[in-house]
């Protein structure tokens, strides 16, 4: 798009072509947009809408007026949107700071008059030619940058990248707050674009809070800080591989502080995300899954997963050995459970740890039913998985289980089969109401 | 509008047959596809080209509203289009419902009919719906005007026994049962469970054999799936006993539970059994062998050829149960073989077992696996951590496999 004033760059060995007056170039410019959008299909609510756009702006903003539009049209024609917007109520892109002129048909008639009665002395079939091909090129030099381009720096509100977002419609709303960290508050009427960031700045928003959790490790405020980063997405209904980024990190993080219901609720979206094909380490959190199954003995669900598993999925390091831990429960073979505990990996050891001290029960239960007549401290702090003995011995004392008090303590096992026993009871009991069926 | 003759001649018949209480002809002849509706339905269209008619009949009372539906439904049947079909039989089973409060025993058999047919309507339905790309669901629908059929049996508040409406709870609860199991809806099984366990009804002996059977089949598949194997086993083992004898799929169904079952406490399929059913010896066949002879590895090999299988009929965590009469097999083994020694080192047995061809297991591992056969009870005796051994009980250092719960 050009106009014969703004043109400080370009050295164009022709000479300047002449604005004739305002309203043709306007046509001009508004039918260059219409042959270089590549679909000739245009409502005249569209083109009108256009004209009306460059009849409302001043030339010194023409050329943010020409991004925008460009911006809007793609979109709408990417969305397939064209004929479904209304264009005549559609307010005019904000950089027409003029008044917005009544359309008239009967200016129109006379401006296309006009074009027929300069076409054949001005516009020469060659040069008309060679303006809309610069207009192409600029058109695409244009859309090449806005690519590239950050879109925070513009405080005019944009319609969304369809890239990122699906299911784009008229409530999807862009961020324009600039500010990186924003506690979370429960949202109660429909977002405010100035208070919600967009997609660039939740990157940035995101590179801080992982150096703030490995700094201060404040589990409070970081909580906050995902869930309105979530929310910001949520509202921005911004679906990509960043989004996966922020629910699998805030899932890390909350596994790390035992906080497992913001984990359950970030296992819930990344289910979704995964399924919809998006990337990221859907193998990490199915192997977190089956894990999560295992702590609340659920059999169905875990026979769900199981028979939803692909078996290449099932070839996964992290899926196989989550995989094993179920077989070794199954089996109650407790060496290999707590074997392959010590070797879990990712952060699957937190999900395990919320019921090691179950199994660890059922498997003081075999020892002291097997084993006769003592067993010393040490063998069963290694069999259990204790990384210090002091550890195990607490947890027999726990239990109300003797230690013998000598240089190397031991458990009469005899006598501590009933106890083993009592402490069963207590979690089959708590797993009774907390499971579901 | 005078109305067609015929169909006012088939209301009066419905009427009838409701007044001197005939529940099984009744039931006949308000089926779908009888012979009566058919006859019904050819003389109209002879008479009128078409059955629009039915559309303009009048109605008075509750029998007439029911016939007409009927009819209706029929026609759209003949007609294949479905939907309507079922939509008519729907309002026909609903006005049913709304006189079955104040009926009779002598009413179920008509019951039963409007409750299959509504099935098969609602199924040919869905499936119409979803070949052209739209919403099933009416199968949803017709479950639960079902149910309230259900409730209405099982309510029934008629002091006299013999003409009480509870005799058709159960067969009403297992057309229920084969539908939520389709909609995979296990906890409203369940609850159906609880509450005919709750309400007065006679004793389930005291019903039909048909509907004993299937009903304990379901409970027993419930129970299964509960991973509650012995009550399983129990209800199991009457269904298959008592089922009808040339039931080949019920049958089938019924050995899928309790093969495993069975297979755990010691009892492998008989030949005989798994030359009649092929598909008990596909899945189970080989893996009993492998149980039987100790052949652990051969087990663990088809546990993971078959895991698929396993898991989309629901039996995998059953047949898991049956690798431990694996294990305790290739302990008797070793033991005979090493001439029925009551003292057994830890290392002969990884030795045995490595001859078995199992050579990842390690003495800790060993132990782990020896305390949790004597915990379950497949082996009788201690172990001793320091001297590296196991100490069997002289007298029966393996139980017999029955005698473990």
């Amino acid at each position: 798009m050009y106009t014969a004033v703004d043109m400080p760059k370009k050295q164009s060995p022709k000479a300047p072509l002449i604005q004739k007056n305002k309203k043709m170039s306007v046509l001009k410019s508004s039918l260059s947009i219409a042959n270089t959008s590549g679909d000739s299909t245009w409502p005249n609510s569209l083109k009108d809408y256009v004209e009306r756009s460059f009849a409302a702006c001043s030339t010194s903003a023409r050329k943010r007026l020409e991004k925008q539009l460009n911006q809007i049209i793609s979109s709408a024609v990417k969305n397939k949107k064209l004929n479904s917007i209304n264009w005549t109520i559609r307010p005019l892109p904000k950089a027409c700071d003029l008044e917005p002129q009544p359309v008239l048909s009967v200016k129109r008639t006379s401006v296309s008059a006009g074009i027929i009665d300069t076409s054949d002395n001005f516009d020469s079939e060659e040069r008309k030619e060679r303006r809309l091909h610069r207009f192409q090129k600029e058109a695409e030099a244009e859309a090449a940058r806005k690519e590239a381009e950050s879109s925070s720096t513009m405080p005019i509100p944009q319609p969304p990248n369809t890239a990122d977002v699906h299911n784009w419609d008229a409530d999807t709303i862009v961020g324009t707050c600039t500010r990186l960290e924003k506690s979370y508050f429960r949202l109660t009427s429909a977002p405010d674009p100035s208070q919600v960031r967009p997609l660039s700045v939740l990157r940035n928003t995101l590179e801080l809070l992982k150096r703030k959790w490995v700094e201060d490790n404040n589990y409070t405020y970081i909580c906050s800080q995902f869930k309105s980063m979530r929310q910001d997405l949520t509202v921005q209904r911004i679906t990509n591989s960043f989004t996966v980024e922020v629910y699998e990190t805030h899932a890390r993080v909350a596994l790390e502080t035992n906080d497992l219901g913001e984990y359950n609720q970030c296992q819930t979206q990344l289910k979704q995300l995964y399924a919809m094909g998006l990337p990221g380490h859907a193998m990490e959190f199915l192997a977190y899954r089956i894990l999560y199954f295992l702590y609340t003995r659920n059999k169905g669900d875990i026979n769900a997963a199981m028979a939803a598993m692909l078996p290449s999925e099932k070839q996964e390091q992290a899926v196989q050995h989550a995989l094993s831990v179920r077989a070794a429960m199954a089996a109650g073979n407790y060496h290999r459970f707590f074997m392959l505990y010590l070797a879990t990996p990712n952060m699957g050891g937190y999900l395990i740890d919320k019921f090691i001290d179950r199994e660890r029960c059922a498997s003081l239960q075999r020892m002291c039913k097997a084993f006769r007549p003592r067993l010393s401290v040490a063998v069963i702090a290694k069999d259990l998985a204790f990384t210090k003995v002091d550890d195990c011995i607490k947890f027999l004392a726990e239990l109300n289980i003797a230690i013998s008090q000598d240089e190397s303590p031991s458990v009469d096992m005899k006598l501590a089969y009933p106890h083993a026993v009592a402490a069963m009871q207590i979690y089959e009991k708590v797993d009774i109401k907390g499971q579901i069926y | 509008m005078a109305g067609c003759q015929r169909l006012a001649q088939a209301q009066h018949k419905f009427k009838t047959l409701n007044t001197v209480n005939n529940g099984a002809e009744l039931a006949q002849v308000i089926q779908l596809s009888s012979l009566y509706t058919d006859r019904v339905l050819e003389d109209i269209h002879k008479e009128y080209g078409s059955w629009d008619v039915l559309e303009m009949q009048p109605t008075r009372g509750v029998w007439d509203e029911i016939a007409v539906t009927h009819f209706q439904a029929a026609a759209a049947y003949r007609l294949r289009s479905f939907v309507d079909a079922y939509t008519r039989q729907l309002s026909s089973f609903n006005a049913f419902l709304r006189i079955f409060r104040n009926m009779t025993q002598w009413s179920l058999p008509v019951l039963y009919t409007l409750s299959r047919d509504l099935c098969d309507v609602a199924q040919r339905a869905d499936h119409q719906l979803t070949t052209s790309s739209s919403q099933g669901g009416k199968l949803e629908e017709a479950t639960r005007a079902i149910n309230q059929g259900f409730s209405l049996c099982m309510t029934d508040r008629e002091p006299l026994l013999s003409k009480s409406r509870k005799w058709g709870t159960f067969r009403m609860a297992n057309i229920l049962f084969a539908l939520y199991v389709r909609h995979k809806a296990y906890n409203l099984c369940d609850s159906m469970i609880r509450a005919l366990k709750a309400s007065e009804l006679p004793p389930l002996e005291q019903f039909p054999m048909s509907d004993q059977v299937t009903f304990r089949y379901y409970r027993g598949m419930l129970a299964f799936r509960n991973e509650k194997y012995t009550s399983a086993k129990e209800d199991l083992l009457f269904a298959l006993e008592h089922c009808f004898r040339d039931s080949y799929n019920n049958k089938t169904r019924i050995l899928v539970c309790l093969t495993p079952i069975l297979m755990a406490e010691g009892r492998a399929p008989h030949s005989r059994l798994l030359r009649r059913y092929p598909p008990i010896k596909a899945m189970y066949g080989e893996l009993a062998k492998a149980a039987k002879a100790g052949n652990l590895r051969r087990f663990d090999e088809l546990l993971q050829e078959k895991e698929q299988l396993f898991v989309n009929t629901g039996t995998f965590m059953a047949v898991e149960r049956v690798r431990k009469v694996a294990i305790r097999q290739l302990l008797r083994k070793i033991y005979v073989l090493t001439g029925q020694n009551s003292r057994m080192s830890f290392q002969m047995l990884c030795d045995g077992f490595a001859a078995a061809g199992i050579t990842d297991i390690d003495i800790p591992e060993m132990e782990s696996v020896l305390a949790d056969m004597v915990f379950c009870g497949y082996i009788k005796g201690y172990l001793s951590h320091d001297h590296g051994i196991a100490v069997l009980s002289k007298l029966q250092p393996f139980p017999p496999l029955v005698s473990i719960a």
